[in-house]
Parts: C-alpha cells; sequence; structure tokens
C-alpha cells in the first residue's frame, strides 16, 4: 500500500532517522525530576459508582496512603499496573500504603462488586506525569512529520 | 432429500430447545436466598423453615452488592454473601422457635433493616421460656426521655490517673455491678462527691476515679469483642470516633423518611441524627442500662435499629460499657 | 496496479460450497444465542458473572473487532443466527431449496430506506443506553431476543434479509470495517457473467437461493454489503464465485461516494472516544450522565452525544474538505480539478477514518478484554451464577491480564492505525489531486485525542 521509490540510500537513511526517533521516544526514560519523597494520605471516598476525589496525583517516589472510606456499601480500591487494591466496609476506613515509584497515569478502580455499573467506576492516580501518553503523543507526532515531510511516499496510481 | 432436510430441522430444533431449556431447569431447581438491598427487597425469601435438630443448607447468592449472613445470637461465624457468587452455610436450632437471621456487611443506610426469620419447628411443643424483662424495665427508664448529665468533667477524665488514684486510696473504691448498671457516671460521681471519704480530691480526680472504675468493668477479650462489634455494626451511622458522624449521618434523616419511618416518637425536634458519643453533656447522663436498653430496643421510628434479636445480652452489656470509652481516656484494665 | 489475488485451491472453494458445515455452525451460534438469552434472563443480575454479559460483550464483541472482521471481513455474517429463522420461512427449507416459492409478503424494502441511515439510528440510539446494556443481562437478553424477533418478523413481511442489510446496528459496522479485510468474495471472469442469461447468482436455482443480500454478486466491487452466506458460490452454472485473499484494505483504493457511510464511521469515530471518555474515564459527572436515563443530564449528555458524532464530526470533515479545495494552488489547478470545484468531497475524504475507527475501537477492546477478560473464564463454569463449576474456573476471581501491555499495544495500534489511515487519505487526495494536509491533521487530532483518554 506504502511503496517508496526513492533511491536506495535516500530511503535508508529516512528509514533509520524515523526508527531510531521511535524507538528513542519509546524507550529512553524520562529525566528524574528530584522532588523529594514525600509522605502523602489521600483520603479517597467511595460510593455508587464513582471515587471522590477521582483524580489523584503525586510526585513519582512519595509514599502514598490511600484511605478509602466507603460511604453506602462495601467497595474496593485497586491500581492498575502496580496490582495494589484495598477494600472497605462503610464505618470501617481501609488503608492502602505503597511507594508510588513507577511513573505515569494509572486507572483507580473499584475492585469489589458494587452494583450494576461497577465496572465503570474509574479513577485516575497520576504519579509524576503521564509517560505513556507522552511517549505516544511523540510518537504519533513523529509518524506525522514522516508522513507530511514525504519521507514515506504511497503508490502512484491506484491498482487496477 | 427431503428425509435429509427434515432430519436437518429436527436436529436444529433439538439442540436449540436443549440449549434453552437445559439452562431454564438447572435455574428452576435451584433454591437460592437472594440477598438484595432492603430498597430492591431485601432477603428473598425472607422466611426459612427448618426443623429442630435437624441441619438446614442455606445457599445464598447476592443480585447487587456484597452482603453477609448470620443468625442472631449464633456462634456460628457469618458467611459472606457475594455478588454473582453461591456461598453456603449450615444451619442446626436444637429448640423450635423463630430465629433472626440479618445481613452482616454494610450495604446501604437500610442495611440493618435486611433481616429474616427461620420458623423451626419441633416434635414437642416448645416450652417458653419466659424471657426476663430487661433491666432498663425494671428499673422504670424511659428511654426515649432526655438524660442531661448533673455534672461533667473539665477534661477528658482519664482511667490510667484513676486507677493510681484508687490504689492510695484508704478505703477502697467500691461499684458493684448491679449499681454500676443502673446509674449514670454522672449519678455515680455526685454520689462520691458527697462521701466524706473522698472529700479531699478534686473535680477532676473523682471522675478519673469513675473512669477506673467503669474501665474495670469489662475485661480486654470482651472490650476488643465489643471493639469489633461496634466497628461492624455502629461505626457506619455513629462514627468510627463515635462522634455521630458516620458516613451515613447525613443520608439516614432523609432516609429513614423516605423508607416510612417517623419522626413521631423522638422530641419535638423532628428527625434524630445518629447519637454523639463523645457529647459528655448526654452521655455522662446515660446509664448502661438506659444504653443497654437503646440498643435491645431500638430507636423506634429514629433509624436506631433494635438488636434484641441479634445480638446476646452479655454482647449488648459489653458495648455498653465500650461506649463509654468515648469519654474516658481508657486503657484495658484486665 | 494489479489486485493481486489468489483463488482457494479448488478442494477449499468446494468445502465452502457445502451447506452442512454453515447451517451446523448458524446452529451451534443459535443454540448459542438461546442459551444466552435464557442466562441473561433467569440468571444473575450481575453483569461480571453472567455468561450473557461477559461472553457478549466482553469475548465476543473483542473477538469481533480485532480478529474477526480484520481477517474475516463479514465472515461472522454468514455464521450469524439472527436471520435463520426469518430464512427458513421465507425459503421452507433449512437446507437445499424444496422447490417451494419463497414465503412471506416478500415486499421490496422502501427505496427511501435502501441505504445505511437505519443503521446509523439504531447504533446511534443504542449508543445512549450502552452503560445499561452493557452491564445488564437482562437488558442484554431481551435486545438479543428483540434482534431475533425483529428480523424473523422483518423476513415475513420484505424479501431477502431486511434486517441484516438494513437495520442490524452490528451490520453497519461489520460491513463497514470489513473494506479492510484481506478477504473478498467476487466474480472471476467478467465475460461469464456477460453471457450468462439466468444469472442465478441473483435469482436462485435449484442448487441455492439468490443472493438474501440484494447484492448483484457479478457487481461486487467492495465488501460491503456482501455478508458471505456463499449462496452465489452454490448457485452459478459457471462456477464463477470465489472466496479470494487479496491485499489488506484493497476496498479502500476507490474512494468511498456514499454519505450513509460517511456518516457511519464518523459516529463510530465519535462514539469511541465518548465511549472512552465516558466509560473509562475518570469524569463523575459523565459518567453518571450515561447512567440515569431518563434523567435531565442524561437528556444533555445524550444531546452533547449526538451532536457531536451527527453534527460536530461531520461538520468539520466537510470543512476539511473545503478547506483542501481552497487550498488547491492557482486558477488553473481548479480548473483542471472537477474535485477542486464541486461540492466538499465529503464521503472520499471519511474513506481514512475507516482504518481509523477500526483501530480506536480495537484499542479501545484491548482495554475492556485485558481487564476484564478473567470474568469470561469464570462465566464459563457458572453462566448463570447459580454456583456450578463446569469446567473448574467458577473460582477465578477478577484479574487484569498483560496490565503492563495495555499501554504499548494501544500505542501500537492507535499510531499504527493512524499511519495506516493517513496512507489512505493521501492515496484519496491523489486521486482528487487536492492537497492532503488538512484531511490528514483532521485525522491527527482525534488520534492524540484517543491516546490521552485512553493512556
Amino acid at each position: 500500500m506504502i511503496t517508496d521509490r526513492r533511491p536506495r540510500f535516500a530511503r535508508l537513511v529516512s528509514w533509520g532517522l524515523i526508527t531510531s526517533a521511535a524507538a528513542a521516544l519509546a524507550l529512553i526514560p524520562l529525566p528524574t525530576v528530584h522532588t523529594a519523597p514525600r509522605h502523602v494520605t489521600l483520603r479517597v471516598e467511595a460510593a455508587q459508582f464513582a471515587f471522590a476525589p477521582s483524580e489523584l496525583s503525586v510526585n513519582a517516589g512519595d509514599t502514598v496512603t490511600l484511605e478509602l472510606v466507603s460511604t453506602d456499601v462495601v467497595h474496593g480500591l485497586y491500581v492498575d499496573q502496580y496490582d495494589l487494591g484495598v477494600e472497605a466496609d462503610p464505618g470501617q476506613t481501609s488503608r492502602l500504603t505503597f511507594v508510588a515509584d513507577k511513573p505515569g497515569s494509572f486507572r483507580i478502580r473499584c475492585n469489589v462488586a458494587c452494583g450494576q455499573y461497577h465496572p465503570f467506576m474509574i479513577g485516575r492516580l497520576t504519579v509524576g506525569t503521564p509517560i505513556a501518553f507522552w511517549r505516544a503523543a511523540g510518537l504519533a507526532l513523529l509518524a506525522l512529520a514522516a508522513i507530511l515531510l514525504g519521507a514515506v511516499r504511497p503508490a502512484r496510481e491506484a491498482p487496477a | 432429500m427431503r428425509l435429509r432436510e427434515h432430519a436437518a430441522r429436527l436436529a436444529i430444533l433439538i439442540v436449540v430447545a436443549a440449549a434453552a431449556l437445559i439452562p431454564l431447569a438447572a435455574w428452576l431447581r435451584t433454591p437460592l436466598v437472594h440477598a438484595r438491598m432492603a430498597e430492591s427487597g431485601g432477603w428473598g425469601p425472607d422466611v426459612l423453615h427448618a426443623r429442630a435438630g435437624v441441619p438446614l443448607l442455606v445457599r445464598l447468592t447476592s443480585d447487587d452488592v456484597v452482603h453477609g449472613f448470620a443468625v442472631g445470637q449464633s456462634d456460628a461465624p457469618p458467611v459472606d454473601v457475594l455478588p454473582g457468587k453461591v456461598s453456603q452455610t449450615w444451619v442446626e436450632f436444637d429448640q423450635p422457635g423463630t430465629y433472626t437471621f440479618y445481613c452482616t456487611r454494610w450495604c446501604g443506610p437500610n442495611h440493618w433493616r435486611m433481616r429474616g426469620v427461620i420458623e423451626v419447628e419441633g416434635s414437642e411443643t416448645a416450652h417458653a421460656v419466659p424471657a426476663s424483662p430487661p433491666l432498663f424495665q425494671v428499673l422504670g427508664i424511659d428511654l426515649d426521655l432526655p438524660h442531661p448529665a448533673a455534672a461533667t468533667p473539665s477534661a477528658h477524665p482519664d482511667a490510667q490517673r484513676g486507677r493510681a488514684l484508687a490504689g492510695r486510696l484508704e478505703k477502697p473504691i467500691d461499684l458493684n455491678l448491679d449499681e454500676y448498671r443502673a446509674q449514670s457516671p454522672a449519678a455515680v460521681w455526685q454520689k462520691w462527691r458527697t462521701d466524706r471519704g473522698l472529700a479531699g480530691l478534686s473535680d477532676q480526680d473523682l471522675w478519673d476515679l469513675v473512669a477506673y472504675t467503669y474501665a474495670s468493668q469489662i475485661n480486654t477479650a470482651d472490650r476488643s469483642e465489643a471493639a469489633q462489634l461496634y466497628a461492624a455494626n455502629c461505626a457506619a451511622c455513629h462514627g468510627q470516633r463515635g462522634d455521630g458522624q458516620g458516613v451515613f449521618a447525613d443520608a439516614l434523616t432523609q432516609n429513614n423518611l423516605d423508607m416510612g419511618g417517623t419522626s413521631d416518637m423522638s422530641p419535638a425536634t423532628g428527625p434524630v441524627r445518629p447519637v454523639d458519643f463523645t457529647d459528655p453533656a448526654s452521655m455522662l447522663g446515660a446509664s448502661p442500662a438506659l444504653l443497654h436498653g437503646k440498643i435491645l430496643r431500638g430507636g423506634m421510628g429514629t433509624g436506631m435499629p433494635m438488636w434484641g434479636a441479634i445480638l446476646t445480652d452479655p454482647q449488648i452489656w459489653n458495648l455498653a460499657a465500650f461506649l463509654y470509652t468515648f469519654q474516658f481516656d481508657e486503657e484495658p484494665v484486665s | 496496479m494489479k489486485t493481486r489475488s489468489m483463488v482457494l485451491r479448488t478442494r477449499g472453494m468446494n468445502l465452502l460450497k457445502k451447506r452442512g458445515w454453515q447451517v451446523a455452525l448458524s446452529t451451534v451460534m443459535l443454540a448459542g444465542l438461546a442459551f444466552t438469552a435464557v442466562a441473561g434472563w433467569v440468571g444473575t443480575p450481575i453483569g461480571s458473572r453472567n455468561f450473557a454479559i461477559a461472553f457478549v460483550w466482553i469475548g465476543w464483541f473483542a473477538a469481533l473487532i480485532i480478529l474477526l472482521i480484520p481477517i474475516f471481513g463479514r465472515g461472522w455474517c454468514s455464521i450469524c443466527p439472527i436471520p435463520m429463522v426469518g430464512d427458513w420461512v421465507q425459503r421452507g427449507a433449512v437446507l437445499e431449496p424444496q422447490g417451494r416459492p419463497p414465503r412471506g409478503l416478500g415486499l421490496r424494502v422502501p427505496s427511501l430506506l435502501r441505504n445505511m441511515w437505519t443503521q446509523n439510528a439504531a447504533f446511534a440510539l443504542l449508543a445512549l443506553f450502552s452503560a445499561s446494556i452493557l452491564t445488564s443481562p437482562r437488558i442484554t437478553a431481551a435486545a438479543l431476543v428483540g434482534m431475533f424477533v425483529l428480523a424473523t418478523g422483518l423476513s415475513l413481511v420484505f424479501e431477502n434479509r431486511a434486517f441484516c442489510r438494513y437495520v442490524c446496528p452490528m451490520g453497519g459496522f461489520i460491513g463497514l470495517y470489513s473494506q479492510v479485510a484481506p478477504i473478498e468474495l467476487r466474480v472471476a471472469a467478467r465475460e461469464k457473467c456477460t453471457a450468462c442469461q439466468t444469472k442465478d447468482c441473483y435469482n436462485g436455482s435449484a442448487s441455492g437461493y439468490g443472493c438474501p443480500w440484494g447484492v448483484f454478486p457479478t457487481s461486487l466491487t467492495r465488501n460491503n454489503y456482501c455478508g458471505l452466506c456463499l449462496e452465489c458460490l452454490r448457485t452459478c452454472p459457471n462456477d464463477n464465485l470465489a472466496i479470494r485473499v487479496r491485499p489488506v484494505a484493497a476496498d479502500l483504493y476507490v474512494p468511498s461516494t456514499r454519505s450513509d457511510e460517511a456518516f457511519k464511521s464518523l459516529i463510530m469515530l465519535g462514539s469511541a472516544m465518548v465511549y472512552a471518555a465516558v466509560l473509562l474515564g475518570p469524569w463523575t459527572a459523565f459518567k453518571f450522565a450515561a447512567f440515569g436515563i431518563g434523567s435531565l443530564a442524561w437528556l444533555v449528555n445524550a444531546a452533547v452525544f449526538l451532536v457531536l458524532v451527527l453534527g460536530l464530526l461531520p461538520g468539520s470533515l466537510w470543512l476539511v474538505g473545503r478547506l483542501s479545495q481552497r487550498l488547491t494552488p492557482s486558477a488553473e489547478g481548479t480548473q483542471a480539478n472537477p474535485s477542486a470545484r464541486g461540492r466538499s468531497p465529503f464521503a472520499a475524504f471519511a474513506t481514512p477514518l475507516v482504518p481509523l475507527g477500526l483501530a480506536f475501537w480495537a484499542a479501545f477492546s484491548l482495554t475492556f478484554f485485558l481487564t476484564n477478560g478473567s470474568y469470561v473464564l469464570s462465566s464459563i463454569s457458572d453462566p448463570l451464577g447459580l454456583g456450578w463449576n463446569l469446567i473448574g474456573t467458577a473460582g477465578v476471581g477478577w484479574q487484569p491480564i498483560l496490565a503492563g501491555a495495555i499501554a504499548p499495544l494501544q500505542t501500537a495500534v492507535l499510531v499504527g492505525g493512524f499511519i495506516w489511515a493517513a496512507g489512505v487519505a493521501r492515496r484519496v487526495t491523489e486521486r482528487l489531486q487536492l492537497p492532503s494536509l488538512p484531511l490528514i491533521g483532521f485525522l491527527f487530532l482525534p488520534t492524540v485525542v484517543m491516546l490521552w483518554l485512553l493512556l
């Protein structure tokens, strides 16, 4: 579908540049921002079917304690990719303490069936900067640039 | 040709009918007790039948949120009833009668209304054991009247200080069980204030003695169990710190009216919020008998459940004793 | 460039011409539908523990978007059970024709409705109720049975598979995205068709039925409306029809010309973003608006959604087309190029939304499937939530799979989808001799938005 008709050398150079740029965007770790790690306690209330607050943010390296306060039925709080969770009955606050060593943006979700819309009881915990998004946006931008600058050219004729 | 066609049609009909009828039949033959929030109907069915001495298998599932199942005043541990999963427990009763089962995991402000009964039949006629009237009735205490404390301490009484003080007294303080149960802390304090043997002690010292005396009415194990009962059953309304600011405190008032409760029985102020156990003005004017009575009988339309069928008598007395810990800095005094 | 294609070997073709396997598979699917409906209706109301939700919305839907459509195009439609009973009644047979005249009123679908607009409306309306449909076993069961009854009823009134062709909300996007599949059903040699007098492919014969999709197989150039029912393979007296393998997305080489298809791709693009924002995002107000069906907030949510997919997105695409026309350099360019003058090349410019929308839906479904796929396992063992344990997996708790891989996979799918769509955009704009920058920009922005919503 996309074929390239430039001289071999030009093709090699441009593909080489694109691939290395893509690899860099995908893999190179961001420079660490040196904020002193803190002990942070965040109180999260859980009701059918949302967390309050639903968006949390801490610095990378912080020791985070999430206090889960259920205000109607038994709920849970689970952090995607950290694979950590805790559940709380109304009237009994539960705590989850962990070190936020993975930077990025992670969904927090209820992991105890709490009614019809339980699968959508989702919030967001941002540790430092949302790395995955920036990498992906960078890659998309790289793709856009490569396409617009004519680094790759599609076939001239449409098929019969 | 036509035979193949008919065979194909038959095969389709049989396969599809089986796919529909087999699960339907299985469902019809699986009796389950369904747990739902009280707003959605509560237990379904909410009346179970058993025979004395014959174990009954109860299979449970929840149709909405996490619930739990336990039989009132029973030693058997509660079993969680989880959404979409089936759990089971055996119940067995020696004596015929009517027993209460109830939900053990908070499932909304009407969690305490989620109760059902197990009717147990027996071969011999049940010997009705006449229940002795609860102490508050014997003493003639009106549970619904306000009970202001005639005297209140200027600071939080400290049971440890009280213990040290008690050790130095010439004549040991004595409060027997009946006296303890029948009198409020303020009344005890006032009685001791007029005791010439204690005239040398300051008001606050006397409160510390009261605190120590109350703390020693309950041992560590019972206090710990009472704390767990409080956390599981009371904290959601009365607050983990006993201040009446539990997660349901705000919703309770409106919810009580929504569920058809009345505010008639409460004083002219209208619907009542969960009691604040940290308020010395009323808490110290409440005797253990009054607290025991309130827990036993419930709040008569205020949203305070009646626990008589759920908790055993010793459990209720222990809970009442535990409630004073919100007033007195108590260390466990075994 | 000639389309490279390869006729499947004769043995394979003979296998496809036999009915038995197709009827057998469809019967299994129909049994599955019956079982799912019963499970959904009487089984536990907890979606995650009910076969109906786990299988339909987590298992089947993810398989459809990620595997079945990209590989087999409309392959699902060839074994879909929804039209089975309707066909049976119309044809008077489940296997080969029994020599009976077709039953039912056999009316032609009115020309006003012979397009995708009904399907577009059906999908957009269903999307407003999606929070409930996706989580309630009873509603899912009712939807399945409802579609089945509607399809059967329409078959009694109209000719052919009126439901499948013009109403089915699934069929709308299956057909649209089937254009990317590497397989197609086409005529081998056109000359034989010209010489053919009977046109059995369309009219039917003793060996099979005329095309139930109302398509004229001779003139098939795209996958959209061919449901791969394979009847024409069986009826053609010249053995002129075949399933062929072809380059991926070959159907998109020729830009689309239909505005109903354009709107469909815009609806799909918009709903993928809205679903990601409302269902997977942290914004409580949006969620509650979606849950509270009938409330004022829900009405506002519905209005915003409809304005977005039926107004804002199409309007933007139209403007992008206009912009491209304005940017065509020099007066002589405008003179020489009809596309630079007339109406905005709206439908043509919607063509790249096919791979982009598919990528959006695939990325979205990846999250759902990898996060909640464990429910599929447990629901096989205990489909009704009655406490069974058929294959021992009833105790499998909720556990996300490959959680660390989700972000890279979604990045690959979305960025890859954007690159693919940009390639299609390039081809379309070069054919129309219009600048490609506006269109590529139009593809880039939603891609970044979707990345932000999902990652």
